[in-house]
């Protein structure tokens, strides 16, 4: 089946939800209230099959976003030149609303790890990502969002800061962003940082797609440590970040990922929705200020 | 490519893969937990997520071996023979393999061989769409060009062979069929496929595994079913063809492609 | 080509009419006998593998050295192979090598 448009529209500012295959015939049942759904890229390459027809049926209903995790941007080895060209082949067939990828990398010497491993910011990483994203860009025929890391260590040879570097990476590239406020409170916890520091010199006018995710705390005494686990409910601080956020930014289409410990549709749908009050309740904000600038 | 980063990038990476290596010194914490404590999240991510993987894929060899062994035999495994590709439905194709040669494993004979039937069953679910033959569609042919059908296997399909009741002892152990002892203790051919949308696992009779390679091979029906009958004892072909067309495991020849009409798929 | 096979045009035709009705007596074999397309959820669907979430905690799995330093292997299966009697007795169909 094929899905050309002649300009992919953009995904809807919106609350949408992380598919999961055991919630399909749930989805199915009835018209889901949700902007959009977002996949996994790499779990569609098979050659046919279950996840094709579910991505097909998801794809006829909804705004749809790919999402790769093992494309390994941040890589100092070249892009893997077949990976590129599945990436090619998923977005012509689906033609979705939104292709995204990771500042991480998770391949090296010929090995996958699984894994979004970090990577020290210098002048001479961001020049190799900004190759990669430059030649991601130019192998998919469209613009990109890249998303922030959860990182748990720091690397002595970093003298950019993650958000200048994301913000050069843009300006380089023409890319686009994607804001994970999970990933801005754990990494902020986990590096004695103030996470609304972090938002506060974050390129917003970049963020094309913000998610929303559960963390686990593995704080021992005096430890502070909070993993990216993606199998909890958002936590509050990070609902407070998200609020800042689309305040100052307006609404913006926003996911929920919950990958770990997935919980029963009906559950999932509830997060998703309490995102969608907080962006609907932005809405009506942001289009009051705009009122008043135009007076 | 660039000489930082490509240091960090390998000495993080030889110690994700083993943890008798120590983290690389250029991690910095500003504070407790230190350093080394860190990157031991990212070593157990990579562990778990891929554990994780090989139990999700081989449940019967899982349940046959225990959790404990299992999990010891996949981190073995996985340092042996790490992940090559970004594709995750792939990873275990080795596995079935690894155990035939892991000699802790030796003792419970067929364990190799049911990984095979598993990993034959995750290829199978994500294998290319083919509209399965329908024995109806025959129905119009004449029987004197049966000889000269040109049918083959579906895309999906698999054929495992073992000297052990393979179909049997996984059935039972996913809940298929009861767990008890092996009655019939006989060697089984399992046919894995997907006609549609549902994977399924059927004990292959007798010849259908020769008749099976010998059309692969472009044989026409009459040409594939002598040369089975030459191959296998108890050959039956109307078993056979009741199994295989029964069980939507042949297409036309051509492929993915719809028949137009009865001759389409004529030698 | 047809005239180079041994079995004739009749037994081929007198198996599939065989065959026509061992399928409609359903005495197909295999454990899986499940009507094909009959699942309007689109099939049984398999957990996608590739992710972007973490393991939760730091010493489980991923971390402990045991297991790699090419030591005695401890594990013992424990495991339905118990159940699955072979007839040289638990798991085992030939003599075990030592």
């Amino acid at each position: 089946m094929n899905y050309i448009s002649a300009s992919p529209a953009l995904l809807p500012a919106r609350a949408g939800v992380g598919f999961k295959p055991e919630h399909f015939g749930a989805i199915a049942a009835d018209q889901q209230p949700l902007g959009f759904f977002e996949v996994h890229a790499e779990n569609y390459m098979g050659a046919g099959g279950v996840p094709h027809a579910q991505l097909r049926f998801l794809r006829e209903r909804y705004a749809l976003s790919l999402h790769g995790v093992g494309l390994s941007i941040g890589s100092p080895e070249p892009l893997d030149r077949d990976h590129l060209a599945r990436l090619r082949r998923l977005c012509a067939l689906y033609q979705p609303e939104s292709f995204s990828e990771h500042l991480a990398w998770s391949s090296h010497g010929g090995v996958y790890f699984n894994d979004l491993l970090p990577l020290p910011y210098t002048e001479e990483t961001l020049a190799v990502v900004a190759a990669h994203v430059d030649e991601t860009q130019t192998a998919l025929g469209r613009r990109i969002l890249i998303e922030n890391p959860a990182t748990y260590v720091r690397f002595s040879q970093s003298d950019i800061p993650e958000t200048e570097f994301l913000t050069e990476l843009t300006q380089r590239t023409g890319c686009g962003l994607l804001l994970d406020l999970n990933n801005v409170f754990v990494s902020a916890r986990n590096h004695g940082e103030s996470a609304l520091g972090y938002l506060a010199s974050f390129p917003l006018i970049a963020v094309g797609e913000i998610h929303l995710a559960g963390f686990f705390d593995a704080s021992e005494a005096g430890a502070p440590l909070l993993i990216d686990s993606h199998g909890a409910q958002v936590a509050d601080e990070v609902i407070s970040l998200f609020e800042w956020t689309i305040e100052q930014a307006g609404p913006l289409p926003t996911l929920i990922e919950w990958d770990n410990d997935v919980p029963d549709w009906p559950l999932l749908l509830a997060e998703a929705m309490k995102a969608q009050d907080r962006l609907r309740h932005a809405e009506r904000g942001y289009a009051r200020r705009l009122d008043r600038r135009a007076l | 490519m660039t000489s930082v980063m490509s240091g960090v990038a390998g000495d993080f990476a030889a110690a994700l893969r083993d943890p008798l290596v120590t983290p690389p010194a250029m991690l910095s914490a500003h504070a407790a937990p230190a350093a080394s404590t860190r990157f031991c999240v990212y070593r157990n991510n990579v562990a778990v997520s891929l554990i994780g993987a090989l139990e999700a894929r081989f449940p019967a060899t899982r349940r046959l071996v225990g959790d404990e062994f299992f999990r010891a035999m996949a981190r073995l495994y996985i340092k042996a023979q790490p992940p090559r590709s970004p594709l995750m439905m792939r990873y275990g194709d080795e596995l079935p393999g690894f155990i035939a040669r892991f000699e802790p494993a030796a003792e419970i004979v067929y364990l190799a061989d049911i990984a095979r039937l598993e990993a034959a069953r995750t290829r199978a679910y994500h294998a290319a769409d083919a509209e399965p033959l329908e024995l109806s569609s025959l129905a119009a042919l004449d029987p004197e060009n049966f000889a000269r059908l040109r049918l083959a296997p579906h895309p999906s399909l698999e054929i495992v062979e073992s000297a052990f009741p393979i179909v049997t002892i996984w059935a039972s152990c996913t809940g298929e069929a009861p767990l008890t002892a092996v009655e019939d203790w006989r060697c089984e051919t399992a046919l894995v496929a997907r006609p549609r949308l549902e994977v399924e696992v059927r004990r292959a009779p007798p010849g259908a595994a020769a008749f099976l390679e010998a059309l692969a091979r472009g044989m026409s029906f009459g040409e594939a079913a002598d040369s089975a009958a030459a191959r296998a004892k108890d050959f039956d072909l109307a078993l056979i063809i009741a199994s295989l067309i029964g069980g939507g495991l042949l297409v036309p020849a051509d492929g993915v492609k719809q028949m137009e009409t009865i001759h389409g798929y004529l030698a | 080509m047809s005239a180079n096979t041994s079995l004739t045009a009749a037994a081929l035709a007198g198996a599939f009419a065989a065959a026509l009705s061992l399928i409609a007596s359903q005495a197909s074999a295999g454990p899986a006998a499940e009507q094909p397309g009959k699942d309007k959820c689109y099939g049984v669907s398999l957990k996608g593998h590739n992710d972007c979430a973490a393991g939760a905690g730091t010493s489980c799995a991923g971390t402990s050295k045991v297991d790699y330093d090419g030591g005695a292997w401890k594990y013992v299966a424990k495991g339905a192979c118990d159940t699955i009697k072979t007839p040289h007795g638990t798991g085992s169909l030939m003599p075990t090598k030592s």
